[in-house]
């Protein structure tokens, strides 16, 4: 064997400038296909970080009070015995807030949006909320800023702590027109089907965060429960931090048995944000409570399409590049069985059994292959890393939408570079196949009388 | 005792729809240590014969008997094994392996035979190379040694197994008469001392003379024997 891959590497020195060109390609493509990964698990993770951070736990026990059949409200009545069930039965969780849900209009002197907003205790929410950027002036204010003579206070995230203000990020504050200091009214429908108002001032506008900026508000707790009229043992959403992402699944499954086994009535599983039930909660025929187990999944299922987006384009540019070294390979072997053919036939004349042939041109595409893959991903992690290191800013607001960051992330996961190195190694030594396959059947004296 | 026997060997060519026969009934038998000279123009069919009794072609009828192991009756396996253990080759083109040195030419036989330890492979080729004074050159490639090195190194690679049979295919055509005379007195040598048959075609008179037996072949058919 160890014969096997002294010829295999010799072969392949011999044929440097080729081996070279193909090698270089095969490494070309795995370098890319490393970026994109990382680019994809980088999105995913800031997706994750981010969510988490603004609008969902890693599992969230949130629900929807009716009091007729057409109402839909999301609070939880009863929320201290709730409370301390979940302390019982989720004991590893790291952390545990209450947020209070609502889903209404903001509404400026010039323009209004709809938008998911979240009423928080920013005195227990310091550590997820407090290590959001402040969105510069550019951001939010349209034309000449050195024109823009209006005087403006520099916001505070943690001024949300005070009642009467709101915080929203600059793609939201763009559309309402609206600076820190500005007064704007909420109005959202209250589970009586009553509209009801307030004025909140903008105490803060933060940098976007991609598109799930346009879908998170920030307003006083206290602002919330008045504008809702809810009782103090009522509240929107428990949302539960967890160690690791990996325990969702079985804390999940824990959570929905304990709740059921406390008679608590559990909505059906539906992967879709809190504010995207409220049409179908309300046209449902049940009233008074219903819990609802999500996960940060299910909250942010309105962003998967640009994951799915990513993990597309990583998967049909690396199956068509692929495809093109993969027929670089097979050309290259055929090249070199057919320069090589008197030399095989040599061998089996020698004694040589026909497996020993396929194994050892499978040795040379394997070597091949694993040496250019194998730099690839070191190429590739090499521009990761470096990119990261550089930490690129990215000053397209589309470009920010869709990579849910204002620098350029990636992440290197150790599984995506062994599931990498391990399907492009065996893609690669699958193609060469074929060739190594023919040339073992080749009859010995044919192969020794072949002239190139 | 028969080391070699043929009976009544037939091989024919297809070529198309043209039917070309290279071997027409040849029948002979070659005891062991006898050192051989297959002769006759091009086209006679030498060195179909020869890859006939190397195990490398198949006989189109008759019987090939080498070692006791009629070919037509073994396998595909059985034949490269046969191949392996009992014959060596030495090419006209001398067929070395180019990206490998004197030394790993040598021992590449060896290495397929899978039951020799290091120690033993090194002892066996280390002899050979000795044997035909190439001991200075082991670490030499093909491209770096001349033709009569070249032959050499495939003598070596022939010998090291040990087979009962070397068969060459006009060994000395491609080097000039001196050095071909060195290649032919060295298989003498190893054929006296070795007791190995050497089975080889020319159409060389200066080395035909050389050989205890003398097989001439025309048109696929044994013409006369010596």
């Amino acid at each position: 064997m160890r014969q096997f891959f002294v010829i295999a590497f010799r072969n392949l020195t011999s044929h440097s400038g080729r081996s070279l060109v193909l090698g270089g390609a095969i490494a070309l493509v795995t370098t890319l296909v490393v970026v994109m990964l990382a680019l994809t698990a980088g999105i995913r993770n800031r997706m994750i970080e981010n969510a988490t951070a603004l609008s969902t736990g890693h599992l969230n026990v949130g629900g929807f009070l009716k009091i007729s059949q057409s109402s839909a409200a999301p609070v939880i009545n009863r929320a201290s015995k709730l409370r301390t069930l979940i302390a019982e039965t989720v004991p590893e969780a790291t952390l545990v807030v209450e947020r209070v849900r609502a889903y209404g209009k903001i509404i400026s002197d010039e323009n209004s949006i709809m938008v998911p907003m979240s009423g928080i205790d920013m005195a227990k929410e310091e550590t997820l909320l407090g290590g959001l950027a402040l969105a510069e002036r550019g951001d939010y204010i349209e034309g000449d800023l050195a024109s823009d003579a209006k005087p403006e206070l520099p916001g505070r995230m943690m001024d949300l702590a005070q009642q009467g203000s709101i915080v929203m990020f600059a793609s939201q504050a763009k559309k309402l027109k609206v600076r820190v200091g500005d007064t704007v009214t909420i109005s959202m429908p209250t589970y009586r089907n009553i509209y009801n108002t307030k004025d909140l001032r903008v105490a803060a506008i933060l940098k976007n965060l991609g598109l799930i900026s346009s879908f998170t508000t920030f307003i006083n707790h206290l602002d919330a429960r008045e504008v809702y009229d809810l009782d103090p043992d009522t509240t929107g959403v428990f949302q539960i931090y967890l160690k690791s992402i990996d325990q969702v699944s079985a804390v999940d499954d824990r959570l929905r048995k304990g709740l059921s086994a406390a008679s608590y009535a559990l909505m059906e599983k539906d992967a879709n944000p809190f504010w995207m039930k409220f049409e179908r909660v309300a046209g449902e025929s049940w009233s008074g409570q219903k819990l609802d187990v999500t996960d940060w999944q299910d909250e942010t299922s309105f962003l998967k399409w640009i994951l799915d987006i990513f993990n597309a384009l990583t998967v049909a540019l690396t199956a068509t590049l692929m495809f093109i070294v993969t027929v670089g390979l097979v050309n290259n072997m055929w090249m070199s069985i057919r320069e090589r053919t008197p030399e095989i036939g040599t061998m089996r004349a020698l004694g040589l059994q026909r497996r020993g042939v396929l194994v050892m041109f499978l040795i040379e595409s394997c070597l091949l292959a694993v040496m250019s893959v194998g730099a690839g991903i070191l190429i590739g992690s090499g521009i990761v890393g470096l990119l990261n290191l550089i930490d690129v800013q990215i000053s397209s607001e589309a470009f920010v939408m869709f990579l849910m960051s204002n620098s350029l992330w990636l992440d290197l996961q150790a599984s995506d570079l062994l599931i990498t190195f391990t399907t492009l190694s065996v893609l690669l030594i699958l193609g060469a196949f074929i060739p190594a396959y023919r040339a073992s059947k080749m009859k010995p004296i044919t192969a020794i009388n072949h002239v190139n | 005792m028969d080391n070699i026997q043929l009976s009544n060997v037939v091989k024919e060519y297809h070529l198309g729809k043209v039917t070309v026969p290279a071997l027409k009934n040849v029948s002979l038998s070659i005891d062991r240590g006898e050192f051989t000279v297959i002769a006759g123009p091009s086209g006679s069919g030498k060195t179909t014969l020869l890859n006939l009794i190397g195990c490398v072609d198949v006989a189109s009828s008759g019987d090939v008997v080498v070692g006791g192991s009629n070919t037509a009756q073994l396998t595909e396996r059985e034949l490269t094994d046969l191949r392996l253990h009992k014959i060596g080759f030495i090419f006209q083109s001398f067929n070395l392996i180019p990206v490998l040195n004197v030394y790993d030419n040598v021992e590449f036989p060896l290495l397929l035979m899978k039951d020799l330890s290091k120690e033993e492979r090194r002892s066996r080729v280390m002899h050979f190379i000795e044997k035909v004074g190439l001991q200075d050159h082991m670490k030499h490639r093909p491209n770096e040694l001349s033709g009569g090195q070249r032959q050499r190194v495939a003598i070596a690679r022939a010998l090291v197994t040990k087979p009962r049979i070397v068969l060459a295919d006009e060994p000395t055509a491609n080097l000039d008469s001196v050095t071909g005379q060195s290649i032919i007195d060295l298989m003498k040598e190893i054929n006296r001392s070795e007791q190995t048959t050497f089975l080889f075609s020319t159409h060389d008179d200066n080395v035909i003379r050389q050989a205890n037996r003398i097989i001439k072949l025309r048109d696929g058919v044994i013409v006369a024997e010596s």
